[in-house]
């Protein structure tokens, strides 16, 4: 029996049992955490058949006008990203006094995540997007402070302003193809093509109209910070991937926006002092790394799913958040180690995961895109040369740092992770990539230690105020829109 | 000619949401916006014909409404209205320690906060 013949009822009852799962969990308060784990592991496995098959395996429900998915080893490795980190998420969480409602919630945001990984027309990733919206406010907003709500409140309100605009894409795709399909996107007008993108990019977190992302993560307690930029933010990454993957045009302009963003992003990363904000900016930036190069995105969003929220979950656990004071005083040896495997996994060095998945990037990027994103790589190592460079203490004396057994176990699982997700591209390692590799280390590192360590520059907030993020969505959508014209 | 009274309800509901500075105003501007999106929907489903897509035994002869419309936009009303809710639930507890609900004043006290106090009430 081949995978393919039992997809359609394991997708459909995978999609629907987690999601029913997260209402059993309330009904069953004793067996939360362990039925979240199963739930995580469940779709684990799932993926890994995704990964394996060559064909993409497309199922109609009803007929045209129904609902498409599409389960295919893109999708596999986004599915595979949401296992790891929702399973660290519970295993960080396992000993900490949170309430059945978190893991009903965590499980429901885990369930539409997936599906939204396996939709492939444009009305069933409205759905599934606006549920995992739902899920991450009501996650967000689960400490009920001032604070968190605001935040929560904010990020609400930013993604279903931009879905409605998605919602107004989709209708005139249909209008023009009598299908909500993906496929009439290649002969869609350029208004429709503008509103779907604007929807998907403000909702992905990508280049200016996703600057209402860094405070979203930062400000979130620290596992639902891991979940959120490890792999909620990439909820509408993967229908964009699928809209690059249409047509040509549309392929150009993710790109371009992709090599923006990662620019845009590392930027902010480097002349960020705060290490929470830092990592946030920095999800930015992968995000670009995913969208410059659509077919190998999946294998990039993977290495960098783990890494983010393993650095996410650590952050968590250091002293202070702000780096200047973090290079006053020593860390814990033990957690040191981790951050900076972590730290050289996302620059790039071999022997992990992020390395692998560099170099298959750059060898799906154009010409004129490698330039920029090779500057952009070097800024990544610079960003995360302020987690290196921070001094660990010889011996066991920082008491700020009281590790349970989850945390090891979750961070275990994701390093764990990055070490194993090698084996899906070891062609990697040609002596070319590993010198380029070592060479962008380098350079991030000379750089970082002889200007940015004592640069003081500042970057205004401003643009990330409220009104500010409405109005770029604005003008991301006249942008947008001309992109979509002339080409 | 309907089209762009549509649109122009989508547009004003959208500049709303930027310049009201209210909270429950910005949330009202947007359901607004929504209920654009919606007759928009509509709108469209109705290029085809007015009659109500319901099949009787013998099919008459007339020009029926597109159907795939209206149940997509019912799904997107319900989401629509889950969202409003939650988040004038969401406004209802900010408003607690900000009365007056202005966006530039809570995003003021957010940054004059400290991470550490922030945790001052739960309820």
């Amino acid at each position: 029996m081949t995978f393919s013949t039992v997809a359609e009822p394991l997708t459909i009852g995978g999609i629907a049992g987690l999601l029913m799962l997260g209402f059993v969990v309330i009904l069953w308060p004793k067996l939360d955490r362990p039925l979240a784990l199963l739930g995580a592991i469940a779709s684990g496995l799932y993926a890994w058949p995704l990964l394996l098959t060559s064909e993409p395996i497309a199922l109609t429900l009803l007929d045209r006008f129904g609902v498409n998915l599409v389960a295919d080893s893109l999708g596999g490795y986004f599915i595979l990203t949401n296992a790891i980190v929702t399973a660290a998420v519970v295993l960080y969480t396992w000993q900490a006094p949170k309430t059945t409602f978190f893991y009903s919630q965590l499980l429901i945001l885990h369930g539409s995540l997936n599906a939204a990984f396996l939709c492939a027309d444009l009305v069933s990733i409205y759905i599934a997007l606006e549920v995992s919206g739902i899920a991450a406010f009501l996650l967000i907003a689960h400490p009920r402070t001032d604070r968190s709500l605001w935040v929560a409140l904010r990020y609400l309100f930013t993604s279903n302003v931009a879905m409605l605009f998605y919602l107004v894409g989709t209708v005139l795709v249909y209008q023009n193809s009598q299908s909500f399909a993906l496929a009439g996107l290649k002969t869609a007008p350029p208004e429709a093509l503008a509103f779907i993108l604007l929807g998907l990019l403000v909702k992905g977190g990508v280049f200016v109209s996703g600057l209402w992302l860094p405070l979203t993560h930062a400000e979130s307690e620290t596992p639902v910070s891991a979940m959120l930029s490890g792999i909620a933010i990439k909820a509408s990454i993967l229908p964009l991937l699928r809209c690059a993957l249409v047509s040509d045009d549309l392929e150009l302009i993710v790109r371009i926006v992709g090599v923006a963003t990662a620019l845009f992003g590392v930027t902010y990363a480097v002349l960020e002092k705060d290490t929470k904000r830092m990592l946030a900016f920095h999800t930015v930036s992968q995000l670009g790394f995913v969208l410059a190069a659509p077919i190998a995105g999946g294998f990039y969003a993977l290495s960098h799913g783990l890494v983010k929220s393993a650095l996410f979950l650590m952050a968590g656990s250091l002293p202070d958040r702000r780096f200047p004071v973090l290079q006053e005083q020593r860390i814990d040896r033990w957690l040191w180690i981790p951050l900076a495997i972590a730290s050289l996994s996302i620059s790039g060095l071999p022997p992990l995961a992020g390395f692998a998945a560099k170099a298959l990037t750059s060898k799906d990027l154009w010409p004129w895109q490698s330039v920029l994103m090779n500057v952009a790589a070097v800024g990544t190592a610079i960003s995360f040369a302020k987690f290196l460079f921070l001094k660990p203490a010889p011996g066991p004396q920082a008491a700020t740092f009281t590790p349970n057994g989850g945390f090891w176990a979750a961070i275990a699982l994701l390093l764990g992770g990055l070490v194993v997700g090698n084996g899906f591209y070891l062609e990697a390692y040609t002596a070319e990539s590993i010198v380029k590799a070592l060479l962008t280390l380098g350079a991030g590192w000379l750089i970082y230690w002889t200007i940015v360590r004592r640069l003081a520059v500042k970057l205004s907030q401003v643009a990330e105020e409220f009104d500010h993020l409405l109005g770029a969505m604005g003008l991301t959508s006249i942008a947008l829109f001309w992109m979509a014209l002339s080409w | 000619m309907l089209e762009a009274f549509i649109f122009a309800v989508i547009l004003l509901g959208f500049l709303g949401t930027i310049f009201k500075q209210n909270l429950i105003m910005k949330i009202v501007s947007m359901d607004v916006m929504s209920t654009g999106v919606i007759a928009y929907y509509v709108l469209i489903a109705a290029r085809s014909g007015f009659f109500t897509p319901i099949l009787p035994e013998t099919a008459r002869a007339v020009d029926y409404a597109d159907p795939v419309p209206q149940a997509v936009i019912l799904t997107a009303i319900v989401i629509g209205f889950s969202i409003q809710a939650l988040m004038l639930v969401g406004t209802m507890k900010l408003a607690r320690d900000n009365p007056t609900l202005e966006t530039h004043e809570i995003e003021k006290s957010m940054v004059s906060q400290p991470q550490s106090t922030s945790k001052s009430h739960r309820s």
